[in-house]
């Protein structure tokens, strides 16, 4: 099926007869039964044809180009260090693999891809992105010399970002319009925390383009046969990315069932008439009585709309995805029940400790709003707000009948995508630390939305000045899109003005209405995590003479430091707790909460409380730098 | 006469108040995203200004220089701020002094607070003086201090133990409730309680003190209380318990004085509480 838009501006098409009718600006051949046939693109002009393709061209290589340049002020992530070795390990299996080595044995699969425990290996993570860091490694630093070791471990997480961009800009194009894609686009892009993961050679950012992918290879999967299978592969790869993609059934589940409904409307409509008229004969006019006699016939029309609908897409999802994991995954080629001992890491996960509104969290019951209440502080206001309006045109629209493809229903699909990406953080039980990195596949549908409510409000200001000034009659597109550049550019530029502010220190960062990093800290929400920060006190220790330093939670990335020549090697990492203490002649503390022992083991073996040297984001302390008297 | 005035102004007032209604209406949508925007930009761009930096905390710092005496308390608020705080004065501020079970014994309190913050440690008291250096305010607060006749921290190592214990007593400076608390740590055996007879010590009118578990991980992993009782002649005169998250829990008893038998039990709560670094201080004042 083929998706057009109507020109903007245009008038729109005689539809008497034709079953070609404009909603929400949207062109859309209609069925006699009203289900929607096709909706073709308009390729009058050259530009028509041209725009979207350079828009999305230019997006995908802005987008990459930032992260790009943008990673390289941000410190090593402790678990990032882990996933870069793991990945070298993997890349050079699979490089081995492909030019005929004989790794294809137990023994050697074992050897690289773990056996045992299931964090052998770093086993309790998929490998897909790990492989991929691994080989762009191999590719870009090794064979090309291109980019620096951590440029090139980094750069998948980059390139997806640019692939999540694109895809929301065409998804958001394809049901809402050019200006709603591009918004949704640069919102997602300018969203503080994701830009920060999408700098990191880790899942969280990946996982949310490959969740999106995976609902548009569904939203394609329902108007085309090819594309379950293309659904499945997806899937599959989202499977091989992060474990939170056990949840993408559920949304297609939903979705699936709704528009299998409604796809069987009037025979639906028929039956609750008949209930109707039953009822009333029985003189009972309870909405209770006609629920419950309709549970019958919905069953059955939505198992009959479902048949006809696609069922194909389970097939891709059932059967296509779990085999890409397979195939991606050779562990589960000598392991296959690692799967299962995979899944249960993650349902068992320790709970990290976490800050939130003042308090350590590391046991559950967690507060039901800490995704509420943390998506408000992190993600821009102007986000927030227009994807509010947005949510609210949008739910309007479907009530008065007006939602664009409902026979695909697009927006109760991004919807449900958030839902269940954000959902389980409401139980009170699922692990809360990392925070908005767990339920990062829900941007895009709130950039969405974000970009459909300022559209529609910028639009809704067009028709007006069009209505009361008279040199703008006649000239609806030029208002249209004017109003569209200065709303859309006000919210890209607050977006891209937080996430300006947030770099390189982006988990320190809270958002306007919480008053900036310092606004977070009052308010008590956690500091960071993974001992990033560290790398902004390197600089200040180079110039120190020689010493072993206590580096606490930036231990793992230390060696790396000095590997790149940040550090010297007279400044290596002096072990863990009170040895590595007292080693030490220099001490850093990277601050979260549970991290204040920290300062207290120094202050008790240094003799003093005083540190040489305080990193600051935003005025907020992140590091600590002691030097032993 | 006048009602048919006031309906004919209504009325003619109607559709010029229904039009501009109607015009809000349509443009609020699109001017709410501009003010958010626009608000959005000059909060984020001027946050970072909000915080005081080095030059006033300079300042700040050498004025309480100027008239600090050794065995005067400083403290920071709001928390967030402290290591800011400790580099420009952590000299003036021994680890035992920032590890204090209260702010009692202190005469002087000299507080450096941003942003309207105040210090728990000032709760109560009325500020002498008070100086701002962009935007670092600096108060002084005076007290008559509690007078402590014997630190039972200290004495810890040296009291007789009675009861099944895997470790301690040990004066550490711990991590309770995430703040620095000089302590005598023990870790009763689970399940079991232990005591820490002090002898007969000198008491005055009360005896003041703070107990909780020590450190995160291992109040992450087990989950059970500790329990501690405070015991002059043989009556409990306090008893506290502590979970893993009350923190820092204070407790006090008013005391006859004279020389009492002063005994401490710490107890850790269920068979299943192991790891349960208790740690407490408790001073004898007059």
């Amino acid at each position: 099926m083929s998706e057009t838009r109507a020109p903007a501006g245009a008038a729109p098409p005689d539809v008497a007869g034709s079953g070609v009718e404009i909603v929400d600006g949207i062109a859309v051949e209609r069925a006699p039964d009203g289900g929607m046939l096709a909706a073709r693109l308009d390729r009058s002009t050259w530009w028509r044809r041209w725009l979207p393709r350079a828009t999305g061209a230019l997006l995908f290589v802005a987008s990459l180009a930032l992260v790009l340049t943008a990673q390289r002020d941000v410190g090593l992530a402790r678990d990032e260090v882990l996933y870069m070795h793991q990945g070298k390990v993997y890349a050079a299996w699979w490089l081995d693999a492909v030019t005929g080595e004989p790794v294809l044995t137990e023994e050697k699969i074992d050897a690289a891809w773990g056996a045992g425990r299931v964090d052998a290996g770093n086993g309790e993570h998929p490998p897909l992105l790990k492989t991929m860091f691994g080989l762009s490694h191999a590719l870009l630093h090794d064979e090309l010399g291109v980019a620096s070791e951590r440029t090139a471990y980094r750069a998948p997480t980059a390139l997806l970002q640019a692939v999540l961009v694109v895809l929301v800009f065409a998804f958001t194009l394809a049901v809402w319009g050019y200006a709603e894609g591009v918004i949704a686009a640069l919102l997602v892009l300018l969203l503080p925390r994701l830009f920060f993961h999408s700098q990191l050679a880790c899942f969280d950012a990946p996982i949310a383009t490959l969740w999106f992918a995976t609902v548009v290879a569904y939203y394609r999967a329902l108007a085309s046969r090819l594309w379950c299978l293309g659904l499945g592969v997806v899937f599959g790869l989202a499977l091989a990315t992060k474990h939170n993609a056990i949840i993408l059934p559920a949304v297609v589940v939903a979705h699936y069932a709704w528009v299998s409904l409604w796809s069987r409307r009037r025979q639906w409509r028929g039956d609750r008439d008949r209930a109707r008229d039953l009822l009333a004969g029985g003189r009972t006019r309870s909405r209770l009585a006609l629920v419950v006699r309709m549970i019958g016939p919905t069953l059955r029309e939505a198992a009959v709309g479902a048949a006809r609908l696609r069922p194909l897409v389970f097939a891709g999802l059932i059967v296509v995805g779990p085999l890409t994991l397979f195939a991606l995954w050779p562990r589960l080629w000598v392991h296959p029940g690692h799967v299962f001992d995979w899944i249960g890491f993650h349902l068992d996960h320790v709970h990290y400790n976490f800050e939130y509104l003042g308090d350590n969290w590391n046991a559950p019951p967690f507060p039901w709003h800490v995704a509420l209440v943390t998506t408000l502080v992190t993600v821009p206001v102007v986000t927030l707000v227009a994807g509010g309006l947005g949510a609210g045109v949008l739910a309007a629209r479907a009530w008065r009948g007006e939602a664009a493809f409902p026979d695909r229903a697009p927006a109760l699909l991004i919807f449900l995508s958030f839902g269940a990406s954000i959902g389980p953080f409401f139980l009170g039980s699922t692990p809360i630390f990392g925070a908005e990195k767990h339920w990062a596949p829900a941007i895009p549908s709130l950039c969405i939305a974000a970009g459909v409510g300022a559209v529609w409000a910028a639009r809704r200001l067009g028709a007006l000045v069009v209505e009361r000034l008279a040199w703008a009659r006649g000239r609806r597109g030029l208002v249209d899109g004017l109003a569209i550049a200065a709303l859309g550019g006000a919210l890209v530029a607050a977006s891209a003005v937080e996430t300006a502010a947030s770099q390189p220190y982006g988990l320190t960062h809270y958002n306007a209405l919480a008053g900036g990093a310092a606004g977070g800290a009052d308010l008590g929400m956690n500091r960071q995590f993974w001992g990033v920060a560290a790398q902004g006190v390197l600089p200040w220790l180079r110039a120190q003479p020689p010493g072993k330093v206590y580096s606490h939670d930036a231990s793992p990335a230390w060696g790396v430091y000095i590997k790149e020549g940040k550090l010297d090697a007279g400044h290596g990492d002096a072990g863990r707790e009170d040895v590595g203490i007292g080693r030490s002649k220099y001490a850093i503390v990277v601050h979260e909460l549970h991290f204040n022992r920290h300062d207290y083991m120094i202050w008790k073996a240094y003799g003093t409380v005083q540190p040489v040297l305080v990193l600051r984001a935003g005025g907020v302390p992140v590091v600590s730098v002691y030097r032993r008297p | 006469m006048p009602r048919r005035r006031d309906a004919t102004i209504r009325a003619a007032l109607r559709p010029s108040v229904a039009a501009a209604v109607t015009v809000a209406a349509r443009v609020a949508p699109a001017v709410i995203l501009l003010a958010v925007a626009a608000w959005e930009i000059v909060v984020t761009r001027g946050a970072p200004g909000e915080v005081p930096d080095d030059a006033a905390w300079g300042q700040a710092a050498a004025a309480v220089r100027v008239d600090h005496r050794p065995g005067e308390l400083i403290v920071f608020a709001p928390p967030w701020v402290d290591p800011v705080g400790r580099m420009h004065l952590g000299e003036l501020i021994p680890p035992d002094m920032a590890g204090r079970l209260d702010a009692a014994r202190y005469p002087v309190i000299w507080e450096l607070s941003i942003r309207g913050a105040r210090s728990p440690d000032t709760a109560g008291l009325r500020a002498v003086s008070s100086r701002s250096f962009g935007g670092v305010t600096v108060r002084r607060f005076e007290q008559a201090p509690a007078e402590v006749l014997a630190d039972l921290v200290a004495l810890a190592p040296k009291a007789t133990v009675r009861g099944k214990r895997a470790r301690g007593p040990t004066v550490e400076l711990a991590e309770v409730g995430f703040a620095p608390h000089r302590c005598a740590q023990l870790v009763p055996q689970p399940g079991e309680t232990v005591t820490l007879d002090f002898g007969r010590l000198t008491l005055g009118g009360s005896i003041a003190g703070g107990v909780g578990l020590a450190d995160v991980f291992t109040r992450r992993d087990v989950r059970d209380p500790g329990r501690l009782a405070l015991k002059v002649d043989g009556e409990v005169v306090a008893e506290r318990r502590f979970g893993v998250d009350d923190g820092w829990v204070r407790f006090a008893a008013a005391t006859t004085p004279g020389e009492h038998a002063v005994e401490v039990e710490l107890e850790a709560v269920g068979k299943g509480a192991r790891d349960r670094l208790i740690c407490f201080a408790a001073e004898v004042r007059r």
